[in-house]
């Protein structure tokens, strides 16, 4: 297992946004999290990387505790997170953009930074093409991609996304999913994924979570949770 | 010929806003706000010049970098009581602070300084570089820049370029770009936000503290209120070059500078009135183009 999270509690001033979750999550595996609108799961990825102040519970990577770290130190720990949002650097190209994915790793040398760059645009040849073109002006669609390859630059063990889907037109959706597939069938990389697409998210992950009101109140592997009634009723429409 | 002096001038003194505009620009980049205290770094930059030469005698290149270390360092100092303490609570705290600090340092320096003007050293006094000569009904006219001039021009134009490949070719600078531009997306590629905040206000409060020296030598003059027009034209600069764009901000000191001497030349006895053409100025700019004139550009911190 590599990343575990135990009785996790965050609130926002009065407002209580996970009420004492428990995920687990183990090398190599896709798990998703599911849920509706303000359920909690972009405050758990939040508090995973660091950019939110937890109140009680652990969070752990590897076993080492992160839950005090700073967010710079998670992320040398191997941890990418693809923000809710995408946060692209506007006024940066998008080869720019990309480079950041890894400022934060002294230690490596310019050719694996042309490797890794090398790879995104083979993932994305769309990046490739509008390499020069600055981040604020690419569309939705290419915007999330340009930040998935910004979190892949880093090479992490662990890629976190928060809703890759969000506001972009299927068939960009279709292309985001095939590519967690290939992360989980050709790389040895671990994926946590938020989702309000149940259905494709549940159709691509190993495991799922299901979160309502800051508590975790169903779980089991993507293919249960596919056919459970609840989950059914409450995500995909009977 | 007159004209074209008061420009050549303008440009001269306009490098020395470029200057402080830059410096300016790079602190509202990291930092995310506005600040009141720069006027007060970049007197102090000029006296921590005005005591090297007293104690280490007239050396002008260790002076400037004393102003960039002494200014840097109360960087650091404003950084910890108006900026860190305050980075949950709403942003106006912040911003009050350094009002605050503002007021505290300026009363503190003439406590410390006294409230008289000071003199800097004269460097290269009566020294001209003449560019142009011609002779009108035997009247001899020059256009010349001293060499106090060219020393201002030589230094503003080496530590732009020294800047700008700071942070586009080193990491740390490109760690800088990524703060000023989104603190999140930074956090999440693994910058050390804080870190770098102060990093990034530190070197801009250098800069400030360099320009100080500048101004200081170039007037011949220096006194601790000497902040409050200084900062306010910084802050005019960066304001017409749209805020955080480095660029834009030296374009912006430089037509500023432009503006007040040309100023001088055209309007009779126009000389009292060099920071109104300046404030003029930087209305009509507001006016015609609120986002900044030179906003469309990308050199972003
Ligand atoms: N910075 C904040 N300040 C106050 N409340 C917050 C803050 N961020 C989130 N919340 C609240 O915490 C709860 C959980 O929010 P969160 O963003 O984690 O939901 P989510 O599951 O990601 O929702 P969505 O699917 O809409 O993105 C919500 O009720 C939200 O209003
Ligand atoms: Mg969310």
């Amino acid at each position: 297992m590599i990343l575990k999270i135990e009785n996790l509690v965050v609130n926002y001033g009065y407002i209580s946004a996970l009420r004492g979750i428990s995920i687990e999550v183990d090398a190599g595996e896709v798990v998703t999290l599911i849920g509706g609108n303000g359920a909690g799961k972009t405050t758990t990825l939040m508090s995973i990387s660091g950019l939110t102040k937890i109140d009680s519970g652990t969070i752990s990577y590897h076993g080492q505790d992160m839950s005090s770290l700073n967010s710079d130190k998670i992320v040398k720990m191997g941890i990418a997170h693809v923000p809710e949002g995408r946060n692209i650097f506007p006024k940066l190209s998008v080869e720019e953009n990309l480079k950041m994915g890894c400022v934060s790793q002294s230690r490596i040398s310019n050719t694996v930074i042309q490797e890794r760059l090398a790879q995104q645009y083979q993932l994305f040849p769309r990046l490739r093409e509008r390499r020069k073109q600055m981040g604020g002006t690419l569309s939705g669609g290419e915007q999330q991609m340009l930040a998935i390859g910004r979190g892949l630059m880093s090479d992490p063990e662990l890629l976190m996304l928060d809703e890759p889907s969000l506001g972009l037109a299927p068939i960009i959706i279709d292309e985001i999913f095939e590519l967690i597939s290939g992360i989980k069938n050709e790389t040895d990389k671990t994926v946590l994924l938020i989702e309000q697409n149940a259905v494709m998210a549940l159709g691509v992950a190993d495991r799922g979570y299901v979160l309502q009101n800051g508590e975790i109140v169903l779980s089991g592997t993507g293919e249960e949770l596919l056919h459970d009634e609840d989950v059914r009723k409450a995500y995909l429409g009977g | 010929m007159y004209v074209l002096q008061q420009l050549v001038n303008g440009i001269c003194q306009g490098s020395i806003y470029a200057l402080m505009a830059i410096g300016y620009a790079l602190i509202f980049g990291v930092v995310g706000l506005v600040t009141f205290t720069y006027g007060e770094i970049i007197m102090l930059g000029a006296f921590s010049a005005f005591y090297y030469f007293i104690v280490f005698g007239d050396n002008l290149i260790l002076s400037l970098l004393c102003g960039f270390v002494v200014a840097g360092l109360v960087g650091i100092v404003v950084h910890k009581v108006c900026y860190q303490r305050f980075l949950d609570a709403p942003r106006y705290i912040s911003l009050i602070a350094t009002i605050g600090m503002s007021m505290f340092i300026k009363n503190l320096a003439i406590i410390v300084f006294g409230s008289t003007m000071k003199g800097l050293p004269l460097f290269f006094e009566g020294q001209n570089l003449v560019i142009a000569e011609r002779t009108i009904d035997g009247v001899r006219q020059q256009l010349s820049l001293t060499y106090l001039q060219v020393v201002v021009i030589v230094t503003v134009v080496v530590l732009s370029i020294a800047l700008t490949l700071f942070l586009n070719k080193t990491r740390i600078g490109m760690r800088l770009r990524a703060v000023s531009q989104d603190r999140k997306a930074a956090a999440l590629v693994g910058v050390n936000v804080k870190n770098t905040t102060l990093l990034g206000n530190c070197i801009g409060c250098g800069f400030g503290g360099i320009a100080g020296i500048l101004l200081g030598l170039y007037y011949n003059s220096i006194i601790p209120t000497m902040g409050g027009v200084a900062g306010l034209k910084a802050f005019s600069a960066v304001v017409i070059g749209g805020l955080s764009n480095i660029a834009g901000a030296a374009i912006g000191g430089i037509s500023i500078g432009i503006v007040e001497n040309l100023g001088i030349a055209f309007i009779p006895n126009g000389s009292g009135y060099r920071d109104v053409y300046a404030f003029l100025f930087l209305i009509i700019a507001l006016v015609i183009k609120p986002e900044g004139l030179f906003s469309r550009r990308t050199g972003t911190v």
